[in-house]
């Protein structure tokens, strides 16, 4: 099988925020200039293209951090993350959304922002304002939408606007009702088409169980464990007992 | 380099967009909005002419126009430099969530920048014809000292953007840099004339804001041909400083999103 993505021995470190100030290069305080913190500490995997992997963990273990570098937002530390060329996108929602502009402006502007041309967008235009059923709302400025009308617009564009490699971070869902049942199944379709390769981070036990081939597990920034999804949701579920 | 240029190809649409974008909902709130682009360096025209004709009895010729020659490209200069140190942290919901080449935010802000200018350059037009100002074949350089301008400002702007990061209190002193900067350029007085001898001759020629101001005033107003050399010279050193700022940029961007 083709391989998607293949993440070989990565470390990511933070350094804590410690800006400096021309205050303290005056005085010369000699402290350290950044306190570091680790988040990965040596995770390797690869993923073949097409398969669902899930990523599970407590708080603070690191997933969302290995999700970010996976996106491109940040680049490890030490070691190689290698995406075979394929394109990425994180999952998120309302990327650089103008609150002033209408909802149609802004599925330009937040298509373009993912990398997306202006074609492309065009072409999928209709599909989006249909999608999201905000009738002519969508020629209003953002600012006027409800919280879950600002939720249903950020995701028709993240979910149509479509990438090979989708990373999604806790967003399955969003709207009322009816565009829950709507978008979890958008959701479904774009994830299990075969050609496309997909983490979740999810603390959702029944969705991963639903969607995975496979689950990782992080713990402190390592892997604790990883392979078929039923075996290692059972002992994740045991060990946060 | 490559790097750079390719970006610019693949992101220059994003940028022109979201400029377009700022300034559309700079004026979405009232139809009236946009009538600040001109009354804005109008009436700070009017007080510095109150000041140096009035309160100081300067004679300067077509006043009005000077200072608005001076206004406007101070303007650009310093809104790009101010607003570049904090772009990074208030384009942090951009910054944190997709990949962006960060010099594309302070392409996009510049375009806004360079919009707001031109309706300032072009208020400067009307004045000259107002006061009957002849138009001369020298007027023809105007794009390439404005190039000149942008190419400088943009070097200084990536290089500061990226200290800014670092550097939590470097606003305040730019702020003051500013201040004196705008004082040293001859934005409302003319340097040439109020300055004692050897110093105005340093402060136009290597202040490359007061001597951009002087060559604009120059082709527009004075049917002067532009200082080629000195030109040349800030074209080239202005280059070599977006060099160094792309090149840190690149090397040190993934490290943004942890720091802010």
């Amino acid at each position: 099988m083709q391989k998607a993505i293949t993440v070989k021995n990565v470390h990511i470190k933070y350094r804590e925020i410690k800006q400096i100030s021309i205050r303290d290069i005056f005085l010369r305080r000699k402290e350290k200039m950044y306190e570091e913190y680790e988040a990965i500490k040596g995770v390797s995997f690869d993923l073949e293209k097409g398969k669902i992997l899930g990523i599970v963990g407590k708080n603070g273990s690191g997933k969302t951090t290995l999700l970010k570098a996976l996106a491109g937002i940040f680049s490890p530390n030490e070691g190689v993350i290698d995406l075979h060329k394929n394109t990425v996108s994180l999952l998120s929602i309302g990327i650089g959304f103008q609150p002033k502009l209408t909802g149609y402006e802004n599925i330009y502007l937040s298509g373009m922002l993912l990398g997306f041309s202006e074609e492309e967008i065009k072409s999928k235009e209709k599909e989006i304002i249909d999608f999201c059923e905000l009738g002519d709302f969508i020629y209003k400025p953002v600012r006027t939408y409800s919280s879950g009308m600002y939720s249903k617009l950020a995701f028709s564009i993240t979910a149509i606007l479509e990438t090979d490699i989708i990373l999604i971070d806790e967003v399955l869902s969003v709207g009322d009702t009816n565009f829950r049942k709507k978008s979890y199944n958008k959701m479904k379709e774009l994830i299990t088409d075969s050609n496309r390769t997909v983490v979740i981070v999810s603390h959702d036990m029944n969705i991963l169980r639903d969607l995975c081939d496979e689950i990782i597990w992080l713990h402190d920034g390592k892997i604790k464990m990883r392979g078929n999804t039923l075996e290692v949701l059972s002992n994740y579920e045991k060990f946060m007992k | 380099m490559k790097k750079f240029i390719f970006n610019l190809k693949k992101y220059y649409k994003y940028s022109l967009y979201s400029a377009k974008a700022e300034l559309k909902s700079e004026v979405a709130n009232s139809y009236l909005n946009w009538l600040w682009w001109i009354l804005d360096p109008f009436f700070f025209m009017l007080i510095y002419t109150f000041i140096s004709q009035i309160v100081f009895k300067d004679n300067e010729p077509y006043f009005p126009i000077f200072v608005f020659i001076g206004l406007s490209g101070w303007n650009f200069f310093s809104k790009m430099v101010s607003c570049c140190i904090k772009l990074i942290s208030d384009n942090e919901n951009i910054v944190t969530k997709t990949y962006i080449p960060k010099y594309i935010l302070l392409l996009s802000k510049s375009f806004t920048l360079v919009f707001k200018s031109f309706i300032s350059f072009a208020l400067v037009i009307i004045l000259m014809i107002f006061f009957k100002v002849p138009f001369t074949l020298n007027l023809l350089w105007f794009p390439l000292i404005f190039l000149i301008l942008y190419i400088f400002t943009f070097g200084i702007c990536t290089i500061l953007m990226h200290l800014g990061i670092y550097i939590e209190d470097l606003f305040n002193v730019v702020d003051i840099l500013l201040k004196f900067t705008f004082y040293m350029s001859g934005v409302f007085y003319s340097l040439q004339k109020n300055v004692p001898e050897p110093f105005n001759k340093y402060l136009l020629e290597y202040n490359p804001v007061a001597f951009l101001i002087s060559e604009f005033r120059n082709i527009m107003m004075y049917n002067q041909m532009p200082n080629f050399l000195l030109l040349l010279f800030w074209l080239l050193f202005g280059i070599l400083l977006c060099f160094i700022g792309i090149r840190m940029i690149n090397k040190y961007e993934n490290s943004y999103a942890r720091v802010i």
